[in-house]
């Protein structure tokens, strides 16, 4: 043993973690900054992409096989459910639609063109998951020549599940809206209760144990009640107005008294995510 | 198999390990990250390790591979560089100190490998929460991280074992 700690050794030990600390430290610093990845990282992570892409190929084949027997299993219980829901969806589906074209009008007529609402989404494959239980992220299948810009938020099916923090080529990655660390950044939302009343903040914590999103700092005297819809405001310029973040579970004082926190149940399953969407402004 | 076979059997093997790292743990993130508990996936690790106790003629390498696929997980998984690049060659480090000591089973693998896996999961866990990523306290990380990712990974260390020493065996 006396040899694990011979002087030399103990030294290129000390070297080796500075230079691990100054690296981790750099790419810390530098990955929040709109230039970043250089063009080197870019590479890298294209290169490595497209091997994934061949062994998670046959991972996630096996993973649709065995999604689509659970399905057919619940295939008769979800029919009647569906059939119902088919019934009031037509109705809602023409009212939208005459109500999309009477804004469209209106607008016009304002001259206002963009509105806070447009946004055009690109649809891509998650490829895989970063093996870590620090980093909730996802590499997906679409980078900066499909169009997927730095910041933009990602949505699964039902909603919101995070924001493009790193842009490739052909991949990028996502972090999703469960990261509590402090370098993840925060969406503004609103939400509406039946009044027709807005509170707007931003989502400031994630409970990993209940799996719900907090909304803290709350000081608005508006009433919201369990089951209010919680949506991103557009507020801040990075994400579009109304994309669908979840619903309100409770509402409760925070540690001080002063203001209240509401508790957001997510409306996406961050565990379950083979197809997403990013939306871009 | 031949030994020159094996040779480039196992830098092939170790990136297969660690793309499927990935895929596995998004095809099972409800079972292995379901809160408060998350399980890591290490397989590559795993591959690591019996590269360097099973295989009795030292001659593979797995110093510099195992910098290589540290420096491919840092660069695609996590984007924050220096922490697996720097990580899995002391683990090898560790384990070549320690390997003339052992008398090898499978028992003391075992061992060695839950020792191993808590070395790089606290390695880790310090590395990321001096860069603020992660940001969890001590005992959190050893109930909820730490003691789940051991149960799950000594499961599939329990199923690979024969298999792999097979494999050496034929070699050597």
């Amino acid at each position: 043993m006396q040899k694990f700690f011979s002087n030399r050794k103990l030294v290129i030990v000390i070297i080796v973690l500075i230079i691990s600390v100054g690296l981790m430290s750099v790419s810390v610093a530098i990955r929040d900054k709109k230039s970043t990845p250089p063009l080197i990282q870019q590479f890298g992570n294209d290169v490595a992409g497209a091997v994934d892409r061949v062994i998670a190929l046959p991972v996630n084949g096996l993973q649709s096989a065995t999604n689509s027997v659970s399905d057919l299993l619940n295939t008769y219980q979800e029919n009647q459910k569906l059939k119902k829901q088919v019934d009031q969806l037509a109705q809602a589906k023409v009212t939208a639609q005459t109500t999309s074209a009477e804004n469209k009008q209106l607008r016009k007529q304002l001259k206002l063109n963009e509105s806070l609402s447009d946004y055009t989404a690109v649809t891509a494959n998650v490829l895989t998951r970063t093996p870590s239980s620090w980093m909730n992220q996802l590499v997906i299948s679409k980078g900066a020549t499909a169009g997927v810009k730095k910041n933009a938020p990602v949505m699964s099916q039902s909603g919101l599940i995070g924001r493009v923090v790193e842009v490739n080529q052909t991949n990028s990655k996502v972090e999703l809206i469960s990261n509590t660390s402090s370098t993840s950044d925060k969406f503004a939302i609103q939400i509406t209760n039946s009044a027709g009343k807005t509170v707007n903040g931003i989502v400031s914590g994630y409970d990993k144990s209940s799996n719900l999103l907090t909304m803290g700092s709350v000081t608005s005297n508006v009433k919201i009640k369990k089951g209010d819809k919680v949506v991103t405001s557009g507020l801040g310029g990075n994400t579009p107005k109304g994309l669908y973040v979840g619903t309100v579970a409770t509402v409760k004082q925070d540690d001080y008294g002063l203001a209240s926190e509401v508790e957001i149940t997510p409306a996406a399953d961050l565990s379950d995510l083979t197809v997403v969407t990013v939306a871009e402004q | 198999m031949r030994y020159s076979r094996l040779k480039i059997l196992f830098p092939i093997g170790l990136f297969v390990a660690l793309f499927l790292d990935g895929a596995l743990s998004n095809v099972f993130a409800g079972k292995l990250f379901s809160y408060p508990y998350s399980s890591v996936l290490h397989l590559v690790l795993m591959w690591i390790i019996f590269a360097v106790f099973l295989d009795d003629r030292d001659d593979l390498s797995i110093g510099m591979w195992s910098f290589f696929v540290g420096l491919v997980f840092d660069w695609y998984y996590t984007g924050i560089f220096g922490v697996y690049m720097i990580g899995l060659p002391l683990i090898v480090y560790i384990c070549r100190q320690i390997k003339p000591w052992l008398d090898q089973n499978f028992l003391t693998l075992l061992m060695v490998y839950i020792i191993n896996l808590t070395i790089l999961e606290t390695f880790t866990f310090i590395w990321y929460s001096m860069s603020h990523v992660a940001s969890s306290t001590v005992a959190d990380f050893t109930v909820y991280t730490l003691g789940p990712t051991i149960a799950t990974n000594l499961a599939i260390f329990v199923i690979l074992y024969y298999p792999m020493r097979r494999l050496y065996l034929s070699v050597n």
